[in-house]
């Protein structure tokens, strides 16, 4: 159908409706109650499954290495754009691959590359923000910083810092809502992948990772 | 749901699946098939249960009057301005290097998501959960054109294997038991039984895990449209619609034309009372803001992105009594709630949408004829009004509804007698207190004490589904009188 007529269709009803005024609100942050940021997010995102390690940036090598012998993880899909220096080449000299994210152009191409990530252990990413009310982390994606890393993998690990976390959703957007814009691809991500399809019990790791860690790091 | 019908296996599956052939046209008909059943059982209890979480979570958060106010807003105010709106979403999407169609109805919308398939020589769409695809049956078309679609999330990938229907706006298998899902996936997927909820996780992961990865094609719905930025933002738990908007290279989003807000501010409030009233968490596991495909330099994300808007009633309904129902967020509070949908199921709603709110949409978008009854399938308690994250005044459409109905002389004769009848005596006080006062005698003359459960002759259209309450011996106004007169 032409786009005027599917508007003017619209558009010929719009006003001839019954409809409740809206009522007057506020825009911006809620009012939620002031808490501790870090102490928080931590709490919640433990809540819900996943775990929360804080360290100071010098030990964050350590800490991923754990994290990975932890899950028997040899291979890593990670992100270029990590806030940790020379984290890519720490990895490599302690005996980590680093696997390539970039989906080939080419249909035969990308059907190869995509099946490599059917047996992947895990993903490397940062964060944008922390949102201390959910316990969620945000992933803005672009270049070097590949969507399928905090998906395909069975076990996400996410590199915030500290001063990174916010109070909640709403305070994130409204802080600055064209962050949606400036990415084709944003995404909150609240707890390991999970599903009460089936009898409503919780299952985790339906699609996406079963296991989050976020490493907080302390930037103060 | 699938075009080729498989029957040898959905003989086996316990929870009979709905055929809409053998379907009753009447909603007290499908009713009657399941009520009682294990199924509606499995509904009774799932509900309760998303029913106490929503209540936490609400409890919990101190914000959410505020955010109920501001998502309530945002959503009437998109609908009083949704032709602005949509042209500027339209736009949006377009500068961010999507592309958008408009589809007058459920075939236009089908034909022109099979034409973007096939043109992505699509043999394989990986389909995340939606509803407006449900609503069109998006599936028969795409089936019916040799392509073949596998629905992704666990619910409706259960629901497509066993030939069934969702039952609930976010919980599409809450009919079915666990029982019932290994028995299904034993047949259909050729696995070792097992009704171990996490093993049968692992079945549909690994299953699933090779579709997301080889489709060529990625479905989905749109659970907001945010107009100033046209972005699309999916929220899911299992990562099913990331998945189907990462992999693959053609992304197709269907939206039904009311799911915008303006702002992004709007969209936050939204999203803060969605997963809460939903299934009570805070927020859900992912919730994806797409705008436009991938970008130059992206390593990742589908090359093309598609957005379906669908009318199919919408418009009609914008101009209508019940304009106010197409401001609903999809969250399913309002089924949980709801002591009919919790007694029946959502099968017995007849259509996509059940509960409260499929009991206005559905005769709002199709037309009443064949939907007349819908709109009496509730108590008019009001508790939908008070779970709606948005403050839908549900009891209020409910009564419009039926309203319409009998404006156009849709009432059945005996309906229309007996309100007439009801009528002529509560108009005249004399008349109302002397029935009153033969009602109380009559009813002691019925055997047993508390609510009537069966009268004779005209009596029994209603106490064949419904329990009735007995008189009392005398009136309030005869108390009253005699309170008065200190006898």
């Amino acid at each position: 159908m032409e786009r005027e007529r599917f508007l003017a269709a619209v558009a010929a009803n719009v006003t001839a409706g019954v409809l409740p005024a809206p009522p007057p609100i506020t825009t911006g942050p809620p009012s939620l109650p002031d808490v501790d940021l870090i102490e928080t997010f931590c709490t919640r995102l433990g809540v819900i499954g996943g775990h929360a390690h804080r360290c100071a940036i010098g030990e964050a090598v350590r800490q991923i290495l754990d994290l990975l012998g932890e899950h028997a993880a040899t291979a890593v899909l990670a992100w270029d754009d990590l806030p940790v220096p020379r984290l890519a080449s720490l990895l490599q000299e302690s005996g980590v691959e680093l696997l390539a994210s970039s989906m080939p152009a080419d249909r035969g191409e990308r059907a190869a590359h995509l099946g490599g990530y059917l047996g992947l252990a895990a993903g490397l990413t940062g964060a944008d923000a922390g949102l201390a009310e959910s316990g969620s982390v945000v992933l803005s994606h672009g270049p070097g910083r590949p969507r399928l890393a905090s998906l395909a993998p069975e076990v996400h690990i996410a590199l915030l810092p500290a001063s990174r976390i916010v109070r909640s959703l709403a305070h994130f957007l409204a802080a600055d809502p064209v962050v949606v814009a400036r990415t084709a691809n944003l995404v909150v991500i609240t707890g390991p992948s999970r599903t009460a399809d089936i009898e409503q019990r919780l299952t985790i790791g339906v699609h996406g990772p079963r296991h989050i860690h976020v490493v907080v790091l302390d930037d103060a | 749901m699938v075009s080729e019908p498989r029957s040898r296996v959905t003989q086996r599956v316990p929870t009979a699946p709905v055929d809409p052939k053998t379907t009753p046209v009447t909603f007290l008909g499908r009713a009657k098939l399941d009520l009682g059943s294990d199924k509606v059982a499995a509904v009774e209890d799932g509900a309760r249960r998303l029913y106490r979480h929503r209540a936490e979570a609400v409890a919990e958060y101190p914000a959410m009057e505020e955010m109920r106010a501001r998502a309530r807003a945002g959503r009437m105010s998109a609908l009083r301005n949704l032709d602005r709106l949509l042209a500027r979403f339209a736009d949006q999407v377009e500068a961010t290097g999507g592309k958008v169609w408009w589809a007058g109805d459920a075939a236009e919308a089908n034909a022109i998501v099979t034409r973007i398939a096939a043109d992505a020589g699509a043999g394989l769409v990986a389909k995340s959960k939606s509803m407006v695809t449900e609503e069109t049956e998006l599936n028969h078309a795409l089936e019916a054109a040799g392509i073949e679609v596998v629905e992704t999330d666990l619910g409706e990938f259960i629901v497509q294997l066993g030939n069934d229907r969702p039952s609930h706006l976010i919980a599409p298998v809450l009919h079915t038991t666990r029982y019932d899902v290994a028995r299904l996936f034993a047949d259909r997927l050729g696995v070792a039984y097992t009704d171990v909820p996490e093993e049968l996780n692992d079945i549909a992961r690994t299953h699933l895990r090779r579709v997301f990865l080889s489709a060529d094609v990625g479905v989905s719905g749109v659970n907001i449209g945010i107009a100033d930025t046209g972005t699309v933002i999916l929220v899911t738990n299992e990562g099913n619609g990331r998945f189907v908007t990462s992999a693959p290279r053609v992304h197709i989003a269907m939206m039904g034309m009311e799911r915008l807000v303006e702002t992004v501010d709007e969209a936050a409030a939204v999203l803060e009372v969605l997963a809460r009233s939903g299934t009570g968490q805070r927020l859900s596991v992912y919730t994806t803001m797409l705008t436009g495909p991938r970008r130059p330099g992206d390593p990742d994300g589908p090359d093309e992105l598609h957005v379906v808007i669908l009318d199919n009633g919408r418009s009609r309904v914008l101009g209508s009594n019940v304009a106010e129902v197409l401001a609903c967020i999809r969250c399913g509070a309002c089924l949980n709630v709801c002591p009919v949908y919790r007694r029946v199921g959502g099968h017995s709603y007849g259509s996509v949408y059940g509960g409260p709110v499929g009991a206005v949409l559905t005769p709002a978008l199709e037309g009443p004829e064949q939907w007349a009854d819908l709109p009496y399938a509730s108590t008019l308690c009001g508790a939908c009004r008070e779970v709606c994250p948005v403050g839908i005044d549900l009891p209020g459409l409910l009564l419009a509804s039926r309203a319409n109905t009998a404006l156009r002389g849709g009432l059945e004769p005996g309906l229309r007698r007996a309100v007439r009848a009801y009528a002529a005596v509560a108009a005249r006080p004399r008349a109302w207190g002397l029935a009153l006062a033969a009602a109380g005698q009559t009813a002691r003359l019925l055997p047993g004490k508390g609510w009537i459960e069966s009268l004779p002759w005209y009596g029994s259209a209603w106490t064949d589904s419904r329990h009735l309450p007995r008189p009392a011996a005398r009136s309030f106004r005869q108390r009253w009188k005699e309170r008065r007169s200190g006898a």
